[in-house]
């Protein structure tokens, strides 16, 4: 199956810059959404999304609360999710395993780190 | 009548008492007219303290809105050089595409003139012209050259489009720091309120406009050290390896890793 990516992160250059990354890593198939509400209706419209990456501190729901409902909605629990965030305490990334994050991308990233974890998610689903 | 000398005595008591009292105001009235000297002196200087703070707090505003600009102007900025960056990627996709193909027609003009050179061995001067004409190609070498550079090219602009993550990242620190100045005005209002129960004008007009729904890490920070990223691989693989052995990791194990 094609893999399509949700990015959500409520900075408009990082989405660019997200989405970029991936065009260039060869995955020109995406959506991006403003805040984890928006993520939510995206993948409620669109089962063809597969892969979500999303980012931490966002406004309406973050992303941490985004990871805890796909993980408790029956359809999308086990969308893999991919957490790139500012957030590089380690209590925060306990608490965003603990919510079920597939793998944690401290920003800023680089290329080689976001193919890296895509594969290692890719690899163990 | 035996009830007299004693009312004397206490009377003469009282009297002392008061005499005592006296001398005691005497000693102590300039030291009460002094402490009401001093309060006339400090109640303006107060006064010009409420004020100043007054002043101050109702310039936070101010503050705050000139940080909310810069973090919109340079989120423009930034989405000026994302689209200057991408109309660049493209173009510089546009010249290796024409270059891959001009090096392609180089390969078939080069076949065909090898095939010219053969038929027109017979005439001297056509080939000696030809021969020339070989040698002083160097198109090739170019179309190399150029070739060889586009994905340097291409790579540093797209390393442009990772460095601008740094605006991600100030915009955060940007958004803490109006967080903490919002504090401060609310501790500074409410300070003055305190002080002058009279509700402040320009505190009531000048309140800070937060932008809506502004969600902001406090310890954001731009490195390129791979530290936390490294710490955030061994906490998740950790926690991979404990979940494969049915076994989840505590606190204290995590802790180890990093001590």
């Amino acid at each position: 199956m094609a893999l399509k990516f949700l990015v959500v992160d409520d900075s408009v250059t990082m989405r660019r810059i997200v989405s970029n990354s991936l065009k260039n890593l060869g995955y020109d198939n995406l959506v991006e959404a403003v805040d984890g509400k928006d993520a939510l209706a995206k993948l409620a419209a669109d089962e063809n999304i597969n892969f979500v990456i999303t980012d931490w501190n966002m406004p309406i729901l973050s992303g941490l609360e985004l990871t805890k409902a796909i993980r408790g909605d029956e359809k999308l629990g086990a969308v893999p999710i991919l957490m790139v965030t500012t957030r590089g305490v380690k209590e925060d990334i306990l608490e965003a395993l603990q919510a079920k994050v597939n793998n944690y991308i401290v920003k800023p990233f680089t290329p080689q780190i976001l193919k890296e974890k895509i594969d290692q998610i890719l690899a163990n689903n | 009548m035996g009830k007299a000398p004693n009312n004397m005595s206490g009377l003469f008591e009282k009297l002392h008492d008061l005499k005592s009292l006296f001398k005691y105001g005497e000693k102590i009235v300039p030291i009460i007219q002094s402490l009401v000297d001093f309060m006339q002196d400090t109640v303006p200087l107060l006064e010009n303290i409420n004020h100043s703070i007054a002043d101050s707090t109702a310039k936070i505003p101010a503050a705050s809105n000139q940080i909310n600009n810069v973090t919109s102007a340079t989120e423009l900025a930034t989405t000026e050089i994302l689209d200057l960056v991408d109309a660049l990627s493209m173009n510089f996709d546009k010249v290796e595409t024409k270059v891959n193909l001009a090096k392609q027609k180089d390969i078939e003009k080069a076949a065909l003139l090898e095939e010219l050179q053969k038929e027109i061995k017979k005439n001297s001067k056509a080939s000696e012209l030809l021969s020339k004409y070989m040698e002083m190609k160097d198109s090739e070498a170019a179309l190399n050259f150029v070739g060889d550079l586009l994905p340097k090219f291409k790579d540093d602009t797209y390393h442009i489009t990772l460095s601008l993550q740094v605006q991600d990242i100030t915009a955060q620190q940007l958004a803490a720091v109006n967080h903490l100045i919002d504090s401060v005005q609310e501790r500074l209002s409410s300070l003055i309120q305190d002080i002058d129960s009279t509700e402040i004008k320009e505190l009531t007009v000048g309140k800070i406009q937060a932008p809506d729904g502004v969600a902001f890490d406090p310890n954001a920070k731009y490195s390129k050290s791979k530290d936390l990223q490294n710490m955030a691989d061994v906490i998740v693989n950790n926690a991979n390896t404990s979940n494969n052995n049915n076994n989840k990791a505590s606190q204290d194990e995590i802790d180890k890793l990093f001590s």
